[in-house]
């Protein structure tokens, strides 16, 4: 017997599928024919004989709906996990620092031509604080300057509300590295199915792509870490064993998001003991 | 393929992303789609009226929405729901596209909705593309076309193109397929070869 969309062709026997397209996609996800050198792809002409349908064209409109249908109820599956929106979120975040910088670097320049006896000079002025002091400017500058600032107090409440969204997406990977990180990471991993699939060798290595490659191309030394680096415990790490402890983190990192993806829940005891275990490698000389 | 002073055009509603029109044809910009530049490159490439397409990583429908133009039925296989959304939206103005998401890695799954098709696309930036084919050389018909997009930096950042290309033109001639034509896509795309069998 062979089984299609529309029904099951037994020789000459054709017995088509029951219900509306819902039932008729629930069906479809039953039939698994492995696709070798027997299958029989299905013919739209033997469709039609069977009296499933009066023409090619009517064939087409209903597989047509069908499949649409299908692929609709995926997306939606896709998207409503939670981590679809985080990607988005942190790559506005990341967007959003680099429009900041330059919008304040241009502005910065635009107000030493204005007060041509100002300098930053000694004055230990953030950037933060430079946009403050230029606010008050008359004119187009000082109003752009009320923009850029309203912009970066839009970027620290995105900022948080990553954070947020990160501890119930994948409440391991965030106990552990922090929330900004592991956003960071799932977004370069395309979603936490993805990380959950990655070796911890990738991990370590994801966000250093280029250095990687030149690695794999030109034989540098291999990078020993990616957004890992940006966990304090890496950062922080001596020199010598920064090596180790990034390792370390996307060991237990992996494991993290295999148990965010899969049970999806917090273990407390997990987390203690992935801490207590790159604490020791951090402390080794 | 239709070909107005040295441009391949396409005959067919227009305005799906944005494309110039020539004479009230669809230009079909080589440096957007690989099939294009593969046919300006000689690749001995047709796409007639009758033929039914299996086009596999559709993506956003770019490609597929000019391929429609040209035959019978193409089913449109993408994986990744982003680009799927744009390829519903191609799909519902063209009803010679069926759109379907699935991974081309497991042909089981919408085994039940593709019927024999006189061409095989691929064109899915994977590792292993030379094994999907062969997952899906069942949906071809004796005689019929496949076409191979391969991107060499997704197979192995470190081989040189020929290498890959030839590599896979081994699998393939392995499988049973006779190769008609190999050849790069430069200057349209970098690392890119596009490899036409038979079967």
């Amino acid at each position: 017997m062979r089984r299609y969309w529309f029904g099951d062709i037994d020789g000459s026997e054709c017995t088509p599928a029951q219900g509306d397209e819902d039932r008729i996609l629930e069906r479809c996800d039953t039939i698994r024919e492995k696709v070798d050198a027997t299958f029989v792809p299905l013919s739209v002409d033997e469709a039609c004989t069977c009296g499933f349908f009066a023409d090619r064209e009517e064939y087409l409109a209903r597989l047509r709906s069908v499949t649409i249908r299908d692929a609709r109820k995926k997306i939606l599956e896709a998207f409503s996990e939670g981590d679809a929106e985080l990607i988005q979120m942190v790559r506005m975040l990341d967007e959003m620092d680099e429009v900041v910088n330059l919008l304040t670097e241009k502005a910065g320049e635009w107000y030493l031509v204005k007060n041509p006896g100002f300098s930053r000079k000694y004055k230990s002025m953030s950037a933060k604080r430079m946009v403050g002091v230029m606010k008050k400017e008359r004119g187009p500058l000082g109003k752009i300057c009320a923009e850029i600032d309203g912009l970066s107090n839009h970027r620290a409440a995105l900022m948080r509300d990553i954070s947020k969204r990160t501890d119930a997406v994948m409440p391991n990977c965030s106990a552990l590295v922090g929330g900004l990180v592991a956003a960071r990471l799932m977004e370069r991993a395309g979603g936490l199915s993805n990380l959950a699939g990655l070796p911890a060798s990738t991990i370590q290595v994801l966000g250093a792509e280029g250095a990687l490659f030149t690695h794999l191309r030109a034989g540098s030394p291999p990078p020993k870490h990616g957004i890992i680096f940006q966990h304090r415990r890496v950062h922080n790490a001596p020199r010598n064993v920064r090596g180790k402890v990034s390792r370390a983190v996307a060991g237990k990192l992996a494991i993290a998001a295999k148990i965010d993806y899969y049970r999806g829940e917090l273990d407390p005891e997990f987390i203690e003991r992935a801490q207590a275990r790159i604490d020791v490698v951090g402390e080794k000389e | 393929m239709k070909v107005i002073r040295g441009t391949i055009v396409s005959e067919g509603e227009g305005g799906v992303y944005g494309e110039r029109m020539l004479n009230g044809c669809r230009v079909w910009d080589p440096h957007r789609s690989k099939l294009p530049a593969a046919v300006l490159n000689g690749a001995p490439l047709d796409l007639a009226a009758d033929m039914r397409v299996l086009y596999m990583g559709a993506a956003n429908g770019t490609t597929v929405s000019h391929v429609a133009d040209y035959v019978e039925t193409v089913y449109a296989i993408e994986f990744a729901p982003r680009p799927m959304q744009d390829l519903i939206e191609v799909a519902r103005r063209r009803p010679n596209i069926v759109p379907i998401m699935a991974d081309v890695n497991r042909p089981e799954v919408y085994g039940c909705f593709v019927e024999a098709v006189d061409m095989i696309y691929q064109d899915v930036a994977q590792p292993n593309q030379a094994d999907i084919l062969r997952k899906n050389l069942p949906f071809l018909k004796d005689g019929g076309t496949a076409v191979l997009m391969l991107k060499a930096r997704s197979v192995d950042v470190r081989k040189p193109t020929e290498e890959i290309a030839e590599e896979t033109c081994a699998a393939l001639r392995e499988m049973g397929l006779t190769i008609v034509w190999t050849g790069t896509l430069n200057p349209y795309h970098r690392d890119h070869m596009a490899i036409i069998c038979t079967k």
